[in-house]
């Protein structure tokens, strides 16, 4: 029961006991004197030493005990309670050891260990932190990498839970709900060929295996091309990663160009059966029946017009179909100003318009440093004025000069040289190609220029607009075991 | 009629021999007088020489383009008035672009309806008038 009760409080039972130890034994003392005396006339004064001795006792024992109680037993709570809140808090700083002077070695040694405690508490979150912005680093180099990367990239955990994903993925999986972490992947892909897929694998046990599937999504039908790939993971069925491709745009596509091939085919195979067939028919030597020429002027008009339509249409597809990536215009042009004054020309820019261009702009910024070094070569100096015009719907790169006219039969000559040594199987006329375009002089009173067109659209810029997360992953230490190194 | 009441001359170059039958049937039905030549390095000699009201210039010709052949006409001061129509097989909108800017004065795709060729010739043969 005693163990219960606070240190000053059974201190102070202590000294409470030894005062009254000390007045019973005074008081016994003194009535066995009065008794042995037997002088009943001294009882008064036995009673006054009694009391002032009584007195006395009780003032020295308040007296130690209060001395006890300042400097040993609350010195020693407080030290207790120091130490007790550095363990359990984070309470740092020294602590006062003036109030245990008389404490001998006690206070030193309270200091010392919650010295070492904070020491260790220090060291272990200098551990977390260096950890945190270990996975952190990761994360983000994980994020960049597959922020990049075109296809849709999922990882996903045993349980088949999505513990990341990039934009990509998100576009892929998406219809009426955006696919989120901690979700199953199969709220948004049908299970079967994921399932079978994972289930493979597991049982090759090739670490190194990867399985191509076609699975589709819930949403919308859409047929992805997939490969997994296990994961190596702590305990239970491992993870994976599982890349996404979308051939629904693929089949698409390839089935809206089988689809027109086959209405050009028609377009054009009509008509020309039908000629061939009157043509057959047409008797030797004999003036062409009235009712045969005027078939044979529909059956012409109208492969005529098929052919123009589909002339036209080819035209625009493949302006449209181009696989080029998009580039400022600003960008570009810097580039061929760079390139040319690379060469030692020297060039003026005016501003370019806020377009962005489909191009290859490492080659077009090869093929006008190629065409200004001809130029200078050939008597068309320097200075150039480059420049980057909107017209119309699309953007005429325009490298001027002041001088005499450039021959076509020369700009074609040097269009079908290779841009540089390192590029011997590029030439102008190959990008000019490959951009659907072609190259020009143009020029009048001895201001000339090259004109190149190629396609563009209005760049528009969001202002303030915050930085488009391009992959997502689950912020936080703990949040999915040991970090996944791709 | 030219503005000195004779006919006028019309050059076309064309080395496709089927097109210049047809359009020599067309030049002689619309009363130009004409002319044609089946390469490109024939042509420029052939129009300094008869200095046409108007050329008919193929793009893809042998040995010289059309292009050039354009090009060479507009820069050659004592050609300045005749008129130039291109014709393509290709006729995309870009080559389109070029043949214009080359300094033709029309430009027709190939299979074009002769109506439609009648029409242009005399817009730009008129167009002196």
């Amino acid at each position: 029961m005693l163990h219960r009760l606070s240190l000053r409080l059974r201190i102070f039972l202590i000294f409470a006991a030894l005062a009254f130890g000390a007045l019973v034994a005074l008081a016994a003392g003194l009535v066995f004197g009065f008794q042995r005396l037997g002088s009943p006339e001294t009882l008064s004064a036995f009673v006054q030493v009694g009391v002032i001795a009584g007195l006395v006792i009780l003032g020295l024992v308040t007296w130690v005990w209060y001395l006890f109680d300042v400097n040993v037993a609350k010195p020693i709570d407080i030290l207790a309670g120091a130490l007790r809140a550095r363990a359990h808090s984070d309470v740092s700083g020294e602590m006062d050891t003036a109030i245990a002077r008389y404490l001998g070695d006690l206070a030193p040694a309270a200091t010392a260990a919650a010295a070492s405690l904070a020491e260790t508490r220090n060291a272990l979150a200098e551990a977390v932190a260096r950890e945190t912005t270990r996975l952190a680093d990761e994360k983000s180099r994980l994020e960049a990498l597959l922020s990049d990367v075109p296809v849709g990239v999922l990882l996903c955990s045993g349980e088949h839970q999505i513990a990341f994903y990039n934009t990509p993925a998100a576009g892929l999986l998406g219809g009426d709900t955006a696919p989120g972490l901690d979700r199953y992947l199969f709220d948004y892909l049908r299970e079967g060929p994921v399932r079978h897929a994972h289930r493979r694998l597991i049982e090759a046990g090739d670490a190194d295996a990867a399985s191509d599937i076609l699975c589709s999504t819930r949403s919308g039908g859409q047929v992805l091309a997939a490969r997994m790939r296990l994961i190596e993971g702590a305990g239970g069925p491992p993870g994976y990663v599982l890349t996404l491709r979308d051939v629904t745009a693929d089949l698409t596509t390839r089935a809206r160009r089988d689809a027109a091939l086959s209405v050009a085919l028609d377009r054009i195979r009509r008509p020309t059966a039908n000629l061939m067939t009157l043509f057959g028919v047409l008797p030797e030597g004999e003036p062409v029946p009235a009712r045969m020429e005027t078939a044979m002027r529909q059956e012409v008009t109208g492969l005529s017009a098929a052919v123009n339509d589909l002339s036209r249409h080819h035209d625009e597809d493949r302006a449209e179909g181009l696989p080029l990536a998009p580039a400022r215009a600003l960008d570009l042009l810097d580039g061929m100003r760079a390139r040319l004054e690379g060469l030692g020309l020297t060039v003026e820019t005016a501003e370019a318009a806020p377009l962005l261009m489909r191009c290859n702009g490492f080659e077009l910024i090869a093929l006008i440093g190629h065409l200004g070094q001809r130029l200078a070569a050939s008597g068309h100096p320097a200075p150039f004025h480059l420049r980057l015009d909107e017209a119309g719907a699309d953007a005429r790169v325009v490298l001027g000069w002041q001088g005499a006219a450039l021959s076509l039969a020369t700009l074609d000559g040097w269009l079908a040289e290779p841009l540089g040594e390192d590029l011997p199987d590029i030439t102008g006329r190959s990008v000019l190609a490959a951009h659907a375009t072609d190259l020009w002089p143009e020029g009048t009173n001895g201001r000339q220029s090259l004109v190149l067109p190629l396609r563009a659209a209005p760049l528009r810029i969001a202002p303030s607009t915050p930085p488009q997360r391009d992959a997502f992953l689950p912020s936080g230490l703990g949040a999915r075991g040991p970090p996944i190194l791709l | 009629m030219a503005e000195d009441g004779r006919k006028h001359r019309i050059l076309v170059v064309e080395d496709e021999d089927n097109i210049a039958i047809a359009l020599d049937f067309l030049m002689t039905r619309e009363g130009y007088a004409h002319d044609r030549v089946a390469s490109g390095a024939e042509a420029m000699p052939r129009i300094r020489e008869t200095h046409p009201d108007l050329v008919l210039l193929d793009v893809m010709l042998p040995e010289v383009s059309g292009y050039e052949i354009c090009q060479s006409v507009r820069l050659d001061p004592a050609l300045a008035d005749v008129k130039i129509l291109m014709m393509t097989a290709r006729g995309s909108a870009i080559e389109r672009q070029k043949g214009i800017a080359l300094g033709a004065d029309g430009f027709i795709s190939k299979p074009f309806e002769l109506k439609e060729l009648r029409q242009e010739v005399r817009r730009l043969l008129q167009g002196e008038g």
